[in-house]
């Protein structure tokens, strides 16, 4: 039981102060921003919701919406599905299990710019080992100007980069059940499959959330890894909303771009409140407390 | 330990061929880059291209732009480990231990402020760094790497000290340690894996990020990151780029090895 104590405002302050400075701050300066065309930063007109009025009323802004939700949809149905069988045969993978475990983190930790990299020269037509199998077999794969092949690139490359998350998240939750559960299920005769569905899961559900909101927001804001496979192409079929903003901002569209900025955050906001009351639903459902 | 291990002893042939496959797909993009980074990839006086040469890894250490990224890397990403620690610690006390005015408030934006994408805050926050003095500084990349990691911080650490009773601290208050002292002296060595993992963390997600890395170093105190990029050209010795990436990745799998358990283990953080 937590005590009614405001005394843990002194303690979160620092924190708190860090992310005013690097959060708030300049969250209202690009507001701010976003009501002026701006040349330079001294040379600023007001011009109201102009900004605004263009990228909800032109088509760039619905077709990357779009194409990101689309990614995002595609990515969770591979990685959450795939992420939670890995999981669960780890779990039976006996003394192999940890050094698997580190393996799957690895590409976690490989620097963002560096991924595509790698992918890049796999697929590699010359030189690469799957782009040559690919040949060998026939299959041209030409990531450059099929709009097809630079999806399938970019989803792969995003499931191999991230996959270890969700397999360490959901392999956390399922070291969490008690063992009981299991005898009481083996007891009751209960399949597989049942197991799964009413042991497990519901056991899960709280690493899975957290799961699902990070593989969400990140596929649904990817950036460094889709601009460096095709920067966006073939004629925009990779041109996801971060993509966009990029574009304004290396545009020095400082005006549009905080527009742009503001109605992202909007979204990541809406979909922060979302999980947050998704979860508090859960919790007061399963009768949780919250410690 | 459960059931679900014993009752099935022996894997069938395809619960292995699941594992390999997944393995090899993990593999294959690291094992490729390794290859390389141990080949000569450009015509080179004495080594024939495309064969086996310790030359790209000699190489990183007779480039000083590589070598300085890497020290420019190491202290801002330890700047920012300690800045979060510093200040999680406390605030994830508090949340562990108090309610207070607007704590769920506080909590939720932490959580929007972890997932918002560094390309929306990257053009303000480069605006005002520029105007104090912190762009080109490894502490400015540090203080906005805290951006996302301080929340990471506060979620793990909170989990590690709900772990432990309150009576624990009520006695240690009893005997008089005064909130600072019991900090140091008892929560600290109660809670160390969690600071262990915590730290891991920021360490990964501070080496890995590129957005704000590249726009906070314009001129000077580049990251291994930024340095690998810089090696891309009109004829790209593609060798080095891989030894460099395949050297940047050393520090973080060393810090995998020793956080293995705790990942395997499992821990559990609220929402």
């Amino acid at each position: 039981m937590r005590v009614y104590n405001n005394r843990g405002w002194l303690l979160v302050a620092p924190a708190g102060l860090i992310i005013f400075c690097i959060g708030i701050v300049p969250l209202v300066t690009i507001f701010n921003y976003s009501f002026f065309d701006i040349f330079i930063l001294k040379q600023a007109y007001w011009v109201g919701t102009q900004w605004y009025e263009e990228i909800f009323g032109s088509s760039r802004f619905g077709l990357s919406l779009a194409r990101s939700l689309l990614f995002s949809a595609i990515v969770l149905s591979v990685q959450i599905p795939l992420g939670i069988a890995l999981a669960l045969l780890l779990q039976r993978a006996g003394r192999l299990r940890t050094g698997m475990l580190m393996l799957f983190a690895v590409p976690l930790v490989v620097p963002w710019n560096m991924i595509p990299v790698l992918w890049l020269s796999l697929v590699d037509a010359h030189t690469g080992p799957v782009g040559r199998a690919l040949a060998w077999l026939g299959a041209g794969f030409d990531y450059k100007f099929n709009a097809l092949h630079t999806w399938t690139l970019i989803v792969v490359m995003d499931t191999w980069h991230w996959l270890g998350l969700v397999i360490i998240l959901t392999y956390a939750g399922l070291s969490g059940i008690p063992g009981p559960y299991y005898q009481a299920a083996a007891i009751d005769g209960a399949s597989r499959w049942a197991v799964f569905r009413y042991i497990e899961l519901p056991k899960i559900g709280g690493v899975l959330s957290i799961a699902l909101l990070l593989r969400f927001v990140d596929s649904f804001m990817i950036y460094t890894e889709a601009f460096t496979i095709n920067a966006g192409g073939p004629n925009n079929a990779t041109t996801f909303l971060s993509l966009d903003l990029g574009e304004d901002i290396k545009a020095y569209n400082y005006g549009s771009a905080a527009a742009r900025s503001i109605v992202y955050f909007l979204i990541i906001l809406t979909i922060a409140w979302a999980f947050r009351t998704a979860t508090e639903r859960r919790r007061a459902f399963s009768g949780e407390v919250r410690a | 330990m459960s059931l679900a291990t014993s009752s099935q002893p022996r894997q069938g042939f395809g619960f292995w061929l699941a594992l390999a496959a997944a393995v090899v797909f993990i593999l294959l993009p690291l094992g490729e880059a390794v290859l390389i980074s141990f080949t000569s990839t450009i015509p080179r006086d004495g080594i024939a291209e495309g064969s086996f040469s310790l030359i790209n890894y000699l190489n990183i250490a007779r480039t000083p732009e590589l070598v300085a990224s890497i020290g420019n890397s190491l202290v801002y990403v330890s700047l920012n480990v300690a800045l979060c620690l510093l200040t999680a610690l406390p605030a994830a006390y508090a949340f562990s231990r108090y309610a207070f005015i607007g704590d769920r408030h506080f909590f939720f934006l932490l959580l929007t402020f972890r997932i918002t994408p560094p390309v929306v805050l990257s053009l303000p926050i480069f605006v005002l760094f520029a105007q104090f003095g912190l762009v080109n500084s490894p502490l400015g990349i540090a203080l906005v790497h805290c951006l996302f990691n301080v929340p990471i911080a506060i979620w793990i650490l909170e989990s590690f000290i709900s772990a432990i009773p309150r009576e624990f601290d009520e006695t240690a208050f009893i005997d008089g340690h005064s909130l600072p002292s019991f900090f140091l002296k008892q929560l600290l060595p109660a809670i160390a894996p969690g600071v262990g993992v915590a730290a891991f963390f920021c360490f990964i997600f501070s080496w890995v990020e590129v957005v704000f890395a590249r726009i906070l170093t314009v001129t000077a105190g580049k990251p291994i990151t930024m340095a690998i990029t810089a090696l891309f050209g009109f004829q790209t010795d593609m060798g080095l780029v891989m030894a460099m990436t395949v050297f940047s990745l050393l520090p973080s799998v060393a810090l995998i090895y020793f956080v293995r358990n705790h990942i395997a283990k499992g821990f559990v953080i609220r929402t």
